[in-house]
C-alpha cells in the first residue's frame, strides 16, 4: 500500500511514527522513573529536581525496612491479597462454571447483578463497614479486609473465569462422560487442567486489585492490619515529607504489582473489562 | 455401616439433583450479605444524628433531617461536590476515550517488533498503586521544587502553583487521564482488532472517505465496547477517592472536593458527622446506581444483538 509513496516520505513517516509511539510511552512510564530516582537520591537531593545524576544510595530502602517498619506493612498486604484471592477464586470459580455450561431461569439477571457490584462506590460501602467493625470489635484485623475485598474480587473472578470455562468446548466434556467419567473427575481431569492458565491469570489480578484497594484499608485498620497503600498517610504531613523515604515505599509497593501485570499481559485486555473482550 | 453408606450416598444424590446449591448459593448468599446488610444499616444510620465517638444507640432517630439539610442547601458544599463530580466524571471519561482511541488507532497502524514492549509500558499507569501514584504526582507538582515546574521554567520561564485553589481541579483531571488513557487505548485496541478486514475494503471499493468509514463501520462494531468501557470509567471516576485524598483531601477550600471527599470530610475528618455523612454516602451510592443501571441496560442489549 505504502510502495507507491515516495521513500523519503516513508522514512519521515516512520520517523514521526516512532517519535510519536516513544513520548507516549515516555509519558506513561515517566512518573515510575521519577519515583525510583528519588527513592535512590538523599534527601538533599529530593528537594532539587534539577539533578539528573548522582550516585545513587540506598540509604532510604535501609530507613525504610529499619525506622518505618514496612516489613510489617508488606506481610499485612500479603496475607490480605493471597487470602481474599484464594477465597474468591475457589467460590468465584463454582459460580462461574455454573454460569458457563448450566441454564436456568434469569441467569443473565443474576450475571449482571454481579456485575453491577463492580460500581459500588468504596467510600459509600465503607461507611457501614466501619461502624458495624466497630460495634463487633473486628475494627483493625486481616479477616476484616480479606471479606471486605470479596465484595469486588468474587464478582470479578465470575465474570472472568465464565468467560475462560465458555471457552472449553462442552464436547470435551460429553466425551469423557461418556467414557465413564464422573462429575468430579470431569472437573479434575479436563476442565481444570484447561482453565488453570485462565484462573492463574484471574488470581493475580485479584492480587493487584486487592494490594491496590485503598479505601477500605484506610477506614477499617489503624495499625495492626494496615496494608501498603495507607502509608501514605505516613507522609501526609505539611512540612517535611520525607520524598525520598516516600518514593522507596512506593517502589517496593508498586514494583511487585508492575511485574504481575506484565506477566498477565496477554490477559489484560480481558482482566480490564470483566472477561468481556476477548482480547 | 450399610445405612450410613445410603445416607452419604443419599446426600450427595441430594445435591447431585440440586448443583446450584454448591455453585451457586454460597456465593449469592456471602454477596447478598456483603450488600443487604450494610446498606440496610447505612440507610437507617443515615437517619440518625450519630456522630464518631458516641454510643450508636443512644442515637437519636431523626427521620429525613440528614437529607434535607443536603438538599436545601444548609450543607453549602453538597450541591459544588455533586457538580464538580459530575463535571470530573464527564471531563475524563470523554477526554480518555478521544486520547485512548487516537492512541489505539496509532497502535493500529502499524505492525512493529517492539509492540509487546509498548503494551507493557501502557499497562503501568493502570498497575500502579492508586495511592502511591497521587503521591508521587504530588511531588513532581510541587510549586517550589517539583520537575513539572522546573521543566516549564526552563521552556517558557513560568510556574504554575498546580495544587492550588485554581488549578487543583485540573490537576486531578490531567493525573486521571494520564491513569487511564491508556486503559481506553489497550481496550480500544483490541475491539479495532477484532473488526474483521471486508467491511473497509467493501467501503473502499465503494468510495467512502475515512469519516464515513469511522461512522458507518468503526463506530457501529466497536459500540458495545465502548459502551463497556465508558461505564467502567464513568462510575469509577464518579466513586474516586484515592487520589484526590493523597493530593490535596479535597482543598484548597473544596476545590477537589468531590462526592467521596465530602463524606470523608462530613463523616472522618475534623468533624465526625457520621449521621450526615451517610445520607451523602446514599445519595452517592443512588447516583451510581442510578446511572450504571441505565448504561448496563443498554450495554446488555447491546451485548445481545452481538451475540
Amino acid at each position: 500500500m505504502m510502495k507507491t509513496n515516495k521513500k523519503i516520505k516513508t522514512a519521515l513517516g516512520n520517523a514521526l511514527y516512532t517519535l510519536g509511539i516513544t513520548i507516549i510511552c515516555m509519558i506513561c512510564v515517566f512518573p515510575f522513573l521519577w519515583m525510583v530516582s528519588i527513592s535512590l537520591k538523599t534527601k538533599a537531593q529530593s528537594y532539587d529536581p534539577s539533578i539528573w545524576f548522582f550516585t545513587p544510595t540506598f540509604e532510604n530502602y535501609i530507613r525504610i525496612f529499619q525506622d518505618r517498619g514496612i516489613a510489617k506493612f508488606l506481610l499485612n498486604s500479603s496475607i490480605v491479597a493471597v487470602g481474599t484471592t484464594l477465597i474468591s477464586l475457589i467460590l468465584g470459580s463454582l459460580t462461574a462454571y455454573y454460569l458457563a455450561r448450566f441454564e436456568f431461569k434469569r441467569k443473565e439477571d443474576l450475571a449482571f447483578w454481579y456485575l453491577s457490584l463492580r460500581m459500588l462506590p468504596p467510600m459509600a460501602a465503607v461507611l457501614p463497614f466501619f461502624v458495624m467493625v466497630s460495634l463487633l470489635k473486628v475494627f483493625d484485623t486481616h479477616l476484616v479486609l480479606i471479606i471486605c475485598y470479596m465484595l469486588f474480587n468474587i464478582p470479578f473472578t465470575i465474570w472472568m473465569m465464565r468467560s475462560f470455562f465458555e471457552e472449553i468446548p462442552k464436547e470435551l466434556e460429553e466425551s469423557a462422560q461418556v467414557d465413564g467419567c464422573t462429575f468430579v473427575q470431569r472437573i479434575y481431569k479436563i476442565v481444570l487442567p484447561i482453565a488453570m492458565p485462565g484462573m492463574i491469570a484471574t488470581a493475580i489480578f485479584c492480587i493487584i486489585q486487592s494490594w491496590n484497594e485503598f479505601v477500605f484499608a484506610l477506614f477499617l485498620t489503624a495499625n495492626k492490619a494496615s496494608t501498603l497503600p495507607t502509608t501514605v498517610q505516613n507522609f501526609l504531613s505539611v512540612s517535611g515529607v520525607m520524598w525520598g523515604e516516600m518514593s522507596a515505599v512506593g517502589v517496593v509497593s508498586t514494583a511487585p504489582m508492575i511485574i504481575f501485570a506484565i506477566i498477565v499481559q496477554k490477559q489484560m485486555i480481558r482482566g480490564l473489562t470483566f472477561g468481556a473482550v476477548k482480547g | 455401616m450399610d445405612d450410613r453408606l445410603t445416607k452419604k450416598k443419599g446426600i450427595k444424590q441430594y445435591f447431585m439433583q440440586r448443583p446450584h446449591l454448591i455453585f451457586l448459593m454460597p456465593t449469592t448468599i456471602i454477596l447478598a450479605i456483603l450488600v443487604i446488610i450494610p446498606t440496610v444499616f447505612l440507610y437507617y444510620i443515615s437517619m440518625t444524628d450519630y456522630e464518631l465517638g458516641y454510643n450508636l444507640l443512644k442515637a437519636e432517630f431523626v427521620g429525613f433531617e440528614n437529607y434535607i439539610r443536603l438538599f436545601s442547601g444548609k450543607d453549602a458544599v453538597f450541591w459544588h461536590s455533586v457538580w464538580i463530580s459530575l463535571l470530573f466524571m464527564l471531563a475524563t471519561t470523554s477526554i480518555e476515550l478521544v486520547l485512548g482511541y487516537l492512541t489505539a488507532s496509532l497502535l493500529n497502524l502499524k505492525e512493529f517488533k517492539l509492540k509487546g514492549l509498548v503494551f507493557g509500558w501502557l499497562i503501568i499507569p493502570i498497575a500502579m498503586t492508586p495511592s502511591i501514584t497521587g503521591q508521587i504526582w504530588k511531588l513532581i507538582m510541587n510549586a517550589e521544587y517539583g520537575l513539572l515546574n522546573h521543566i516549564l521554567e526552563i521552556v517558557f520561564g513560568t510556574k504554575i502553583t498546580w495544587l492550588g485553589a485554581e488549578m487543583a481541579f485540573l490537576s486531578i483531571i490531567i493525573i486521571d487521564i494520564w491513569q487511564w488513557t491508556p486503559y481506553m487505548a489497550l481496550i480500544i485496541y483490541a475491539g479495532l482488532r477484532s473488526i474483521p478486514a471486508e467491511p473497509y475494503e467493501s467501503a473502499r471499493v465503494d468510495g467512502a472517505n475515512i469519516l464515513q468509514k469511522f461512522r458507518y463501520i468503526t463506530i457501529p462494531l466497536l459500540k458495545p465496547l465502548l459502551i463497556l468501557v465508558v461505564l467502567f470509567r464513568g462510575m469509577d471516576s464518579l466513586k474516586l477517592f484515592d487520589i484526590p485524598y493523597v493530593l490535596t483531601q479535597g482543598g484548597p477550600g473544596n476545590a477537589t472536593e468531590l462526592m467521596s471527599l465530602h463524606i470523608f470530610r462530613l463523616g472522618f475528618a475534623q468533624t465526625g458527622f457520621i449521621g450526615r455523612a451517610a445520607a451523602m454516602s446514599v445519595v452517592l451510592l443512588l447516583t451510581i446506581t442510578f446511572l450504571s443501571q441505565f448504561i448496563l441496560k443498554y450495554f446488555r442489549n447491546e451485548r445481545g444483538r452481538a451475540q
